[in-house]
């Protein structure tokens, strides 16, 4: 895929020469490449980001961040790891290093990460982890647009395992550009189970891109929870490398405002006898703008594959609107291969039942949200991050503006 | 005062008169049988006292104790004190029953005035309200009548009835799709609810379900009117004779 330029972008050459890479303004996916088609970046490109300054004065941890009970911390702040902020007792069977980031590989953003990333956090698995990571990528534009390139780099390797959890957060200021990367090496038998919140400020912009592989007999397993930013795209790409390995790829996301945010997902089934299934659940309301795409790749020798693929989105006001494009490319004969997608409103006849309890209007819709986003976070195997998870959903519709009646 | 006053009830649904004019009067203690062919609106009478939308009354007035019940939300009503016991009740995915419970008792109670219920109470309080229904105390965590059998809903129906203690019970054909034990288990659960400050109106197809539940009055509901009113004895002629004597009459 060959990214079509826009031109237009006024982000600092000179610098960017002064680096030796390439001009931001060519990393930057135009409104004709396919899998962008939905996710138009052009108020993103109309902003002029610096590079977010390393050395900004952060004391503390935004409350927004949720707290994980006897989880290591490991705080990145504008991409750089803050040693102040973290608490990198990991315990056994974990190394944290920062490694070099590497060379240009893959898309354009990723290529551009690797041109401004300072460093990449890498964490190198061993055994099996017993407490939670917990990563936090703090956010802040002190004075100027700023954009960081959070680099993370995850490594298990065989029979090992480990819970990652990602927060996504900012700090109220000017605006800001986020495009984390995070390469994930699932080793043979090994286990990762990831779960990433994004719930960046109002204003921010959030370009993540994940890469995972996973060999024979690993699982991986992903929970891309989306909550705040006025454009995020959670794009993910798992490569199965090895017989019998699974991946379970699950999210949910809640929108209101102005809000856009894409889930793409792409499954390369590669060998035989390995499974992937995804439950993804959105609910928007306002003017939002929900995107999902889902690619399932099944290569010619990947047969008894089963891979399952779901989305659906509730719709809290006609405001809002959805895309939605599952994309099954099968080349083995002897597959199972499913996928649903659904949309629809709050069904009257369960509102009327909750109002027959006595249970008011507005109490009863977000009992009946958090129900339909229940059946994806359900999907959490981690007892404690559902809950937090759960709680940080409950806490949105809290928060959630009036809708204009 | 009686407790539940219907004076003159009209109802259409999309245009078509349904209730044509219904006075009842439910005074505390009692248990009322509205009996009646299908079609004749016995699910518009519970439907319109509920609140239900698509329901529109033309005339007429309904009292909750002297409160005007037609002026109430439908979440207003519930928490005046009228239960509608559900002759399809909805499945709703995600929601555990557990939750919902909660839900609906505590806004029960902030209307009364009460503090929220303190974890450990509401779960002893449900461990005791299943066990005197047979009902295996693990249906709380599942989600809100999904998968259920048919008896599951209606003792699920008859569960939040206990625990919300209403002052008027509406049952909306809760017998129907029920087997024999399930019949008793459920008819139990209301006799065990009757109380002087309480009133049920049970509306049911079959005199089956009269067999059960203790009643006072019966009335034949045909053609959107009250055709007929008496005692228990009039359950048992309806069981024996049929209907057809006041359709020709409400015809």
């Amino acid at each position: 895929m060959k990214p079509s330029l826009i031109t237009t972008h006024p982000f600092g050459e000179a610098y960017a020469k002064s680096l030796g890479v390439a001009p931001w303004r060519g990393h930057l996916p135009g409104p004709k490449v396919e899998e962008w088609r939905f996710t138009p970046l052009r108020n993103l490109a109309k902003i002029a980001f610096a590079p977010a300054a390393i050395n900004v004065s952060v004391d503390i941890i935004p409350r927004t961040v949720p707290v994980i009970q006897g989880a290591a911390r490991l705080v990145l702040v504008n991409g750089a790891y803050r040693k102040d902020l973290s608490d990198a007792n990991l315990g056994k069977g974990i190394e944290l290093s920062h490694g070099k980031v590497p060379a240009k590989e893959g898309s354009s953003l990723i290529a551009l990460n690797a041109a401004y990333a300072p460093a990449s956090l890498a964490l190198h698995v061993t055994g099996a982890v017993k407490k939670i990571i917990h990563i936090i990528s703090i956010g802040a534009a002190e004075v100027a647009p700023a954009a960081l390139h959070p680099r993370i780099t995850i490594t298990a390797e065989t029979s090992s395992s480990v819970t990652l959890v990602e927060s996504h957060v900012g700090l109220p200021g000017e605006t800001y550009f986020s495009n984390p990367v995070a390469s994930i090496t699932v080793g043979e038998g090994a286990s990762v189970r990831r779960y990433v919140s994004v719930d960046e400020d109002n204003e921010a912009f959030h370009l993540a891109t994940s890469l995972v592989k996973v060999a024979g007999d690993g699982n991986y397993e992903a929970f891309h929870l989306g909550l705040g930013g006025a454009l995020t795209r959670q794009e993910v790409r798992v490569a199965l490398t090895g017989e019998n390995a699974n991946v379970r790829l699950n999210g949910a996301y809640a929108l209101n405002g102005t809000s856009h945010h894409d889930i793409t997902t792409v499954i390369d089934h590669l060998l035989p006898n390995c499974t992937s299934s995804q439950v993804f659940k959105g609910v928007v309301d306002g003017e939002s703008h929900g995107v999902y795409q889902g690619r399932i790749h099944v290569a010619r020798d990947a047969q008894k594959t089963d891979a399952r693929q779901l989305h659906k989105a509730l719709f809290l006001s006609r405001g809002p609107a959805i895309d939605c494009k599952p994309e099954l490319e099968i080349y083995a004969d002897d597959v199972q291969c499913a996928h649903g997608a659904a949309t629809g409103e709050i069904d009257p006849n369960h509102l009327f039942y909750l109002a027959a309890r006595g249970i008011d209007p507005e109490t009863a819709r977000d009992l009946l949200v958090e129900g339909f986003l229940a059946d994806a976070v359900n999907e959490i195997s981690d007892e404690a991050v559902r809950a937090v998870f759960g709680a940080a959903i409950g806490q949105w519709l809290k928060l959630r503006q009036a809708r204009p009646s | 005062m009686a407790l539940l006053e219907i004076k003159n009830l009209h109802a259409s649904v999309a245009g078509k008169e349904i209730l044509k004019g219904i006075t009842l009067k439910l005074q505390p203690g009692e248990v009322h049988a509205i009996m009646g062919p299908n079609g004749t609106g016995k699910s518009t009478l519970s439907n319109v006292i509920a609140g239900r939308e698509g329901y529109e009354v033309t005339k007429g007035e309904v009292y909750l104790d002297g409160q005007d019940v037609l002026a109430m939300a439908a979440d207003e009503r519930a928490r005046a004190g009228i239960f509608l016991a559900f002759q399809y009740p909805v499945e709703i995915p995600g929601v555990t029953t557990s939750a919902f419970l909660k839900t609906a008792l505590n806004a029960k109670r902030r209307a009364e005035g009460k503090p929220e219920i303190d974890a450990m109470d509401f779960l002893k309080l449900v461990k005791a309200k299943t066990a005197a229904l047979g009902m295996p105390y693990d249906m709380i965590k599942r989600a809100l009548n999904v998968g259920f059998s048919g008896g599951e809903k209606k003792r699920a129906e008859v569960l939040q009835m206990t625990m919300l203690e209403p002052r008027v019970a509406i049952l909306d054909e809760t017998d129907s799709g029920l087997d024999i034990d399930a019949l008793k288990i459920v008819s139990e659960g209301v006799n065990s609810l009757r109380s002087p400050d309480r009133a049920f109106l049970v509306i049911t197809h079959y005199q089956r379900l009269l067999y059960y539940i203790v009643h006072d009055h019966v009335h034949v509901l045909a053609n959107g009117r009250v055709v007929a009113s008496g005692g228990k004895e009039l359950a048992l002629e309806l069981e024996a004779e049929g209907y057809a004597k006041y359709l020709d009459a409400a015809a």
